[in-house]
C-alpha cells in the first residue's frame, strides 16, 4: 500500500454526511439493506445529530463566499461550519488570535454564521428545556418564552 | 475532522468474485481491507470515496487470481491539532474524562487539561465514576454527560502495536488527547448556551 497524497482535500461534516446519504444511509431504518458497513452507519448516526444535518451545499458555499473579508484560514472555516457557533464565546476557541485579527467584527461574523446556518426546528425545540429557556434571539417560533427571562439574553445576538 | 487521502494498493481478486463487475469487486475488496481500520500516522478510515484507476489484471504464474494496482481515495477521520470537536461523555474517572463520537471511542481528557480550577467528587449513581466540577466565579458547573462536550484536540497519537497484551484494556491504535482549557466556549455545550 502506498500513500500518494496524504491530504487530498479537507471535508466538512456536511460533505461526509452527504456522501453517506448518497449511498443510501438515510433511507434504511433497518441498517441492513443499504450497501453501507455498520461502522459507516455509526459515522452517519453521529453526523445526523450534529449541525450538519440542517446544512445544504448552497448554504455552505454562501458562507465561504461571505466570510472572505474576515480572512479566516481554511481549517477555521471548516471548523466553524462543523460547530456552528451562535455566540461570541462559542467562536472564541475556534479562531486563533481572535482579538488581534478580528476585534469588533467578531460579532458580525457570529451574526453571519447564525444567518446562513439557521438551526432546524427540532434543534430549537430541544433547546426549550423546562428550567432554562434560551431562545437564541432569532425569530421565536416558540412565542411566549423568548425574552421573558432576562439572564439568558447575555448570549443572544440582539 | 475528515479529509481525503489518495492511496495506491496492489490487490488480488479471488476468482469467486468474477461474477461481479470489476469496479464492484475492487471496491468490495478495498472496503474489507481499509474501512474501520486505523492506518498508522494517517487516521481512521471511514469509507472508500472513489476509485481513480484500476490497472493491471495480470495473472502471475502459479496463481489463480488476477492482480490489480488500484488508485483510490479514502475518507479518513483525523482531527488536526487545535480543532474543536463535539463529543459525548463515555466515562469519567479520577484520571480525567473519556469521550466518544460513536464511531471512535479513544478520546481522553486528562486531569491536567481540565478547566482550572476543577475538582471531582464520587458519583453516587455509578460506582467507579466521578463527577467533575468546574469552579468559576463562585459557581459550580458540572460535567454530567447530558449534552455534548466541546474540546480542543491537543494531540493525536498512534502508539505501536504491542507484542504482548498489556493488562485488560484493548489496544487502541489511535488515541486523541483533548483539552478543555480555554477562555470560554469549551466543555459541555450547556455551560455556554
Amino acid at each position: 500500500m502506498k500513500i500518494l497524497q496524504e491530504n487530498a482535500g479537507q471535508l466538512t461534516n456536511f460533505e461526509v454526511l452527504d456522501f453517506l446519504k448518497s449511498r443510501g444511509a438515510a433511507k434504511d431504518p433497518t441498517k441492513v439493506l443499504a450497501p453501507i458497513a455498520p461502522s459507516e452507519f455509526k459515522v452517519y448516526d453521529y453526523l445526523v445529530q450534529s449541525v450538519a444535518k440542517s446544512q445544504t451545499r448552497e448554504s455552505i458555499a454562501k458562507f465561504v463566499a461571505e466570510c472572505k473579508p474576515y480572512k479566516l484560514t481554511k481549517s477555521e472555516i471548516a471548523n466553524i461550519i462543523n460547530i456552528r457557533p451562535s455566540s461570541v464565546v462559542e467562536i472564541d476557541p475556534l479562531i486563533e488570535n481572535l482579538d488581534s485579527r478580528l476585534g469588533e467584527s467578531v460579532e458580525d461574523l457570529v451574526q453571519l454564521v447564525v444567518e446562513v446556518f439557521p438551526p432546524s426546528p427540532d434543534e430549537k425545540k430541544a433547546e426549550g428545556t423546562p428550567e432554562l429557556d434560551e431562545s437564541k434571539g432569532e425569530d421565536t417560533a416558540d412565542g411566549s418564552k423568548a425574552g421573558d427571562i432576562p439572564d439568558e439574553s447575555n448570549f443572544d445576538d440582539e | 475532522m475528515f479529509n481525503l487521502t489518495k492511496l495506491e494498493h496492489t490487490l488480488r481478486l479471488k476468482p469467486h468474485l468474477l461474477s461481479l463487475s470489476l469496479e464492484e469487486a475492487v471496491k468490495g475488496e478495498l472496503e474489507s481491507l481499509f474501512v474501520d481500520k486505523v492506518i498508522a500516522n494517517l487516521g481512521l478510515c471511514i469509507s472508500v470515496y472513489d476509485i481513480e484507476s484500476i490497472d493491471g489484471g495480470f495473472i502471475f504464474a502459479n496463481e489463480g487470481a488476477p492482480t490489480y494496482t488500484v488508485k483510490f481515495r479514502l475518507i479518513i477521520f483525523r482531527p488536526y491539532v487545535g480543532e474543536i470537536v463535539s463529543a459525548k461523555l463515555k466515562e469519567s474517572n479520577r484520571n480525567g474524562l473519556r469521550l466518544t463520537l460513536g464511531f471512535f471511542d479513544d478520546i481522553y481528557i486528562p486531569e491536567l487539561l481540565m478547566p482550572e480550577p476543577s475538582h471531582c467528587k464520587p458519583d453516587e449513581d455509578h460506582k467507579n465514576q466521578v463527577i467533575w466540577t468546574w469552579l468559576f466565579n463562585d459557581e459550580e458547573y458540572f460535567i454530567d454527560g447530558h449534552d455534548e462536550i466541546r474540546f480542543r484536540v491537543q494531540n493525536v497519537k498512534f502508539p505501536e502495536i504491542p507484542k504482548e497484551q498489556i493488562g485488560t484494556k484493548p489496544f487502541a491504535p489511535m488515541e486523541i488527547t483533548g483539552s478543555l482549557v480555554s477562555d470560554g466556549g469549551l466543555g459541555p455545550v450547556s455551560w455556554w448556551v
